[in-house]
């Protein structure tokens, strides 16, 4: 006998599994300790300066369906707040109740100024699951004179780097999404675009969209969980599973970074801030720490090239990235600027695009969702572990195709 | 013999060769056996007592015809006073002394290797094929500056060093000149040489036909200081002070007048036929800022040129330990476990101090990692390491490099019949004999190692390709990748990995 | 719920000719998903159609999988999404535009033309028929292809491809011809582990490049009849025009059909 399957959409299909699991907000889903998945990855950057609305970063987002199954997706958006606020970090906030946001409220006042707060706007879309955290954003300056910072007469970035942890780490159901300047993240527990919807995307233009769509393989659908994950300007998304966790993990705690949010990622964003803002790197050569070139390849540098290669792949053996791994990368200081790389066997889909104008950049982990908004445009994929990296006002620095140590541009 | 005499001797005659009907009776076995267990009467080989079971004639006879058997002397069966106990009381009555002993203990402690299994890539991510596709395993040995420091022009100001560049996370451990021959300790080097990793030269100095193999070699300076000279330090890829040794932690050396022949003499810088000793302590390091002084000084003698680094044994506290030396200003640590070997240490040591190496990496790699200091130093480990899965196991726990040494004196001939303390080794190694010691071709012992080291590194390749993971740091502290599958939770607790059935995290 | 319009028309010489129209989006933006795309090729397959043409095609996956129709066509206009031609046997399928990953996924038979690029792991583990790519390739093409009896694949790809090129290979060919590229057409660990088959290389290829098991090879007269038979279809297929200074062309073959030999130890213990 046979019995055959009912016509059903290939999404719906997929989906019926996870409808009947938990959902869960800021709170950290219980008994679950990593979280991983495979993902869809886009992103977008007009480089002359000009602004792109939202429901493009959407469209490109949402036309990779197959890779996500609506337990999560998320934006970051750069360059987006008038210049009265710019220049204060920004903290969005997922609350699972008031009172996580009074506490949180009174960790903020004891440790700064909050210039102007806000409900992020959000409109109802049905078939988005509760729960549905509350939304909230702080303008905020740091006070480094507040007692309450362990730290003493450290800098304002570092203020915010122990906040934000001491938060995620401390409070229930308060989990900070995005803390830095002229950026703001938006995610949550459901469909690419679902979660668009939600924070109705197009009503924001900014210089600089990324995006992620998830399809975890382990876990329930979590708000905080989504990606980008976020820390001071960084914003990260990721496609892929790191096997060298546990020591990545270990490092950026060594190095005071506290994890609370389950996920590579997160190791990820906090070894790019530790390489570069802290450690004062360039960006390439930071991503020669997360993907460095095989020996062989050392060998056939130059003399300095060779000794600055051992000398990064020696000193930081903790932050190389094993594993499967694209990502694209935030930042909006100095500039507002895309970072795009795969892992060092290229295990990952990851694409770069560049309109016929030379006006905008993209990158995602296919080809449609370039081509879902811009007909016209050269794609290429850069070599393995080498960076792709665009600057607002300055164009594409770095095609990725480039030698390691071929241009170091910060 | 006198009655008091002839007491308890038979319970030394803890092993038995059996002649079969094979033998050609060519007398080969006898001329082995350098412990006169065989002999040849009337045209037939016997037995003559004093087996130690080390093989060699099993292995020399041409027509296979030697078999030795286990043949424990039958006292009535008792759970608490096993045969070893009586045995040590009858003798220790005897004769009023310390047991020695060497290798590792073989008292039955469970080995905590065997109770860790590994994980492996399925589906959300890929295994990688390690014969198609390059896996790293180059391995660094030394001080890590934490970052790297560059000039606005992208130029190197700051950054690790010295280090030293290994091709496999694999080192030869300190065996000495006087503890074996000169032919096994070449044989060892050659090795390294050839596997590009570093091997110790044990404390017993370093012979000068021996400086070819200087960018291998890993000089210790112990408690004795044998043949430390500026010459010794400057002939050398690392120095490392020995504190402590697993099969004897807190205890110093003690190499017997008779073993001191011309060449340890000279080499030592001892005169002929005297006592070689170790003494327990450094009686220079008193403390931890004495022993700062004292990785100060070798650097500053070896002008920064080669890491200098600290070898403590495994014990209690090895956490704590460990961070004062890295503190002190160790390039690199070794830590050593309880089940490691030596040429001859007292037995109640050997069986009863310290902790296993599982366990110790565990702990230096958290507390190290807790202070913020892992990442500047390297830490390797020892005591018992058997095979490449207990390499795997050691580097997943957090050890940056795994030493081997009985495993390597086995490859070469010895079978671990823990008698090197006798000094008549009849392999040619533990033994200082000219007759014995020329039974070992270096060039031989060298390939067989060589050998040894590539199986092992070839099979963790194949381990690290099945985890997902192209280059071993990756796989250095990455407990996350190990479980534990035995009788206590709460060691795999002490140890930060999870058990099995449990999930990622 | 998006739908795909579709059209079946019978032309002059008696072929019948299918248009499906895939532009359709959602309310969201979000285009035609793959198994209403497929259903709708499968549908007018059994409405008998020789040549069906798709166009609006935007990341769709799988299609044409595991098709067995010998004489079927399928023009495709627009982003075919991974996957395409998967298990394919017999088909030809035309793409004007850009393919993503794993084209020709363990293809059979037929043919893929693409008349642009196609990204990773094209051509997977394909036992038959070709795959002509007019611009570049991704990472790890051709990776286990394979010959047996009289089917032999092979892959042309007018640009330049990644790392891998042609791993595990154990029959067939591969020309990579290194069109605009002024770097090597081809990256690292070109033809690891490979034990039969041969790829050619139009451009400059080094030592270091090579995988594990590969070696340059010179060109003898059976290679150069097979570089002639892949390059002219290539001009057909593009109406390109390709030098055939014999010269400029490396060959790279398995060194052992058992490259590995020796690297276990099968002692019982």
């Amino acid at each position: 006998m046979r019995i055959e399957s009912p016509r059903t959409g290939a999404r719906q299909r997929n989906e019926e599994a996870y409808a009947a699991l938990p959902a869960y907000g800021a709170a950290r889903p219980e008994g679950s300790s990593y979280i991983m998945g495979g993902c869809g990855i886009a992103g977008v950057m007009n480089m002359a300066g000009e602004k792109v609305c939202g429901d493009r970063i959407a469209r490109m987002l949402s036309t990779m369906s197959e890779r996500e199954n609506g337990l999560g997706a998320g934006y970051a958006a750069y360059g987006l707040f008038p210049d009265d606020l710019k220049d204060l970090y920004c903290l969005q906030f997922l609350f699972d109740d008031e009172k996580a946001m009074t506490v949180t409220e009174e960790y903020l006042k004891n440790r700064g100024a909050i210039v102007r707060d806000e409900r992020v706007p959000t409109q109802r879309v049905d078939s988005l699951r509760p729960p549905r955290p509350i939304v909230w954003r702080y303008f905020f300056r740091p006070d480094p004179r507040s007692e309450k910072f362990r730290t003493k007469e450290q800098s304002e970035d570092e203020c915010m780097v122990e906040a934000v942890m001491g938060i995620n780490g401390a409070i229930p159901g308060a989990i900070c999404i995005s803390s830095g300047k002229d950026m703001a993240v938006f995610k949550g527990n459901g469909h690419s675009y679902e979660i668009a919807e939600h924070f109705d995307i197009a009503r924001y233009d900014a210089a600089m969209w990324l995006s992620h769509s998830r399809f975890p393989t382990n876990s329930p659908g979590w708000w905080a969980g989504a990606h980008p994950i976020s820390l001071l300007d960084w914003s990260v998304c990721h496609n892929g599973e790191i096997t060298s966790y546990g020591v990545n993990r270990r490092f950026v705690e060594m190095n005071g970074y506290r994890c609370s949010l389950l996920t590579d990622t997160e190791v990820i964003t906090y070894t790019w801030d530790l390489l570069v803002r802290r450690h004062g790197l360039p960006i390439p050569m930071a991503a020669v720490i997360m993907a460095p070139p095989y020996y062989r390849d050392i060998e056939r540098l130059d003399e300095n090239g060779k000794k600055l290669a051992y000398q990064l792949r020696a000193t930081y053996k903790e932050a190389f990235l094993n594993g499967p791994f694209s990502i694209l990368v935030g930042r909006s200081r100095p500039e507002i600027t895309m970072v795009a790389m795969a892992d060092r066997k290229k295990l990952r889909p990851l694409l770069i695009g560049e309109s016929d104008d030379g006006k905008t950049v993209y990158a995602a982990s296919e080809e449609c969702a370039i081509r879902s908004v811009q007909e016209r445009a050269e794609t290429w994929e850069a070599d393995p572990g080498s960076p792709m990296i665009a600057r607002v006002g300055e164009g594409i620095v770095r095609r990725g195709i480039e030698p390691p140590f071929g241009v170091m541009d910060r | 013999m006198s009655a008091a005499e002839r007491q308890g001797s038979v319970f030394r005659d803890r092993f038995r060769p059996f002649i079969s009907e094979d033998c050609v009776r060519c007398g080969r076995c006898v001329k082995e056996c350098s412990f006169d267990a065989l002999v040849k009467q009337e045209g037939r080989i016997v037995a003559n007592g004093g087996c130690v079971a080390c093989m060699r004639c099993v292995e020399m006879c041409p027509s296979s015809a030697i078999e030795v058997r286990h043949a424990p002397p039958q006292m009535a069966p008792h759970p608490t006073f096993t045969g070893r106990v009586r045995e040590s009381i009858i003798a220790q009555a005897g004769s009023g002394g310390v047991l020695l002993s060497s290798c590792g203990t073989d008292l039955p402690y469970d080995v905590i290797f065997d109770d860790i299994v590994l994980d492996a890539a399925q589906v959300t991510n890929p295994s990688i094929d390690p014969l198609r596709e390059p896996i790293e395993t180059i391995t660094f040995v030394g001080r890590r500056s934490g970052r790297v420091r560059l000039d606005d022009g992208g130029r190197l100001l700051g950054g690790s060093g010295p280090l030293v560049a290994m091709d496999m996370p694999l080192m030869l451990g300190h065996v000495s000149l006087g503890a074996v021959s000169l032919n096994a300790q070449e044989a060892l080097f050659m090795a390294a040489e050839k596997l590009n990793v570093l091997a110790g030269s044990g404390e017993g100095g370093l012979h000068p036909d021996m400086y070819r193999y200087a960018d291998h070699v890993n000089s210790e300076v112990a408690s004795g200081r044998f043949g430390v000279t500026p010459e010794y330090l400057r002939r050398t890829a690392a120095v490392e002070i020995k504190i402590g040794q697993g099969a004897k932690p807190g205890h110093g050396g003690h190499l017997p007048g008779e073993k001191v022949t011309e060449l340890i003499s000279s080499t030592r810088m001892i005169p002929m036929g005297t006592d070689a000793l170790s003494p327990y302590p450094h009686h220079d390091i008193y403390s931890i800022e004495d022993l700062q002084q004292l990785i100060a000084v070798l650097k500053e003698s070896t002008e920064y040129q080669v890491p200098v680094g600290v070898k403590i044994a495994a014990v209690h506290n090895v956490g704590a330990i460990a961070s004062g030396v890295v503190r002190a200003g160790a390039d690199f640590i070794t830590v050593d476990g309880f089940r490691g070997g030596t040429g001859s240490s007292p037995r109640v040591i050997r069986d009863h101090a310290g902790i296993p190496i599982e366990v110790a990496i565990a702990a230096v790699d958290r507390r190290l990692s807790q202070e913020g200091l892992r990442n500047r130093v390297t830490l390797c480990a020892g005591g018992t390491i058997r095979g490449s899965a207990d390499m795997i196991k050691a580097l997943a726990l957090g050890a940056d490099v795994a030493m081997v040494c009985t495993a390597a004196l086995v490859a070469m001939g010895c079978r671990v019949c823990q008698s090197c303390h006798r000094g008549v080794c009849a392999w040619g190694i533990a033994t200082q004999r000219p007759e014995l010691t020329s039974r070992l071709d270096p060039e031989q012992g060298a390939r067989r190692i060589v050998n040894l080291f590539h199986a092992w590194n070839e099979e963790l390749k194949e381990v690290l390709g099945a985890m997902g993971i192209d280059s071993v740091e990756s796989l250095v502290g990455n407990r996350d990748r190990l479980r534990y599958l035995g009788p206590n939770p709460k060691l795999a607790e002490i140890m930060g990995i999870k058990h099995i059935g449990e999930g990622w995290g | 719920m998006t739908s795909v319009t579709s059209d079946v028309r019978i032309m002059r010489d008696g072929r019948k000719e299918a248009t499906i129209d895939a532009s359709s989006r959602d309310p969201h933006g979000r285009p035609v998903d793959q198994q209403t795309l497929n259903e709708e090729i499968r549908r007018v397959i059994a409405a008998g159609a020789d040549r069906i043409s798709v166009t609006g095609v935007m990341g769709q996956r799988y299609i044409a999988s595991a098709c067995t129709d010998r004489e079927l066509y399928i023009r495709i206009d627009g982003t075919p999404g991974n996957g395409l031609g998967a298990f394919l046997d017999g088909p030809t399928i035309e793409v004007f535009g850009n393919a993503q990953d794993m084209t020709g996924n363990t293809m059979a038979c037929g043919r893929i033309i693409v008349h642009g690029n196609a990204w990773d792991v094209t051509g997977l583990a394909a036992r038959g028929g070709r795959i002509l790519i007019r611009d570049s390739s991704g990472y790890r093409v051709g990776i286990h292809m394979k010959e047996y009896g009289g089917s032999v694949p092979s892959i042309i790809i007018g640009g330049r491809v990644g790392d891998y090129l042609g791993e595990y290979m154990a029959g067939g060919s591969i020309l990579v011809l290194g069109n605009g590229s002024r770097r090597s057409p081809a990256g690292s660990s070109i033809g690891a582990g490979m034990h039969g088959g041969s790829i050619y290389v139009r451009g400059p290829v080094e030592e270091h490049q090579l995988g594990i098991g590969a070696a340059l090879q010179p060109l003898d007269d059976t290679d150069r009849q097979r570089l002639e038979d892949m390059i002219s279809d290539f001009e057909r297929c593009f109406s390109l025009r390709v030098t055939r200074n014999w010269p400029e062309y490396l060959k790279i073959a398995p060194l052992s059909s058992r490259p590995f030999c020796g690297h276990f130890d099968p002692i019982p213990i």
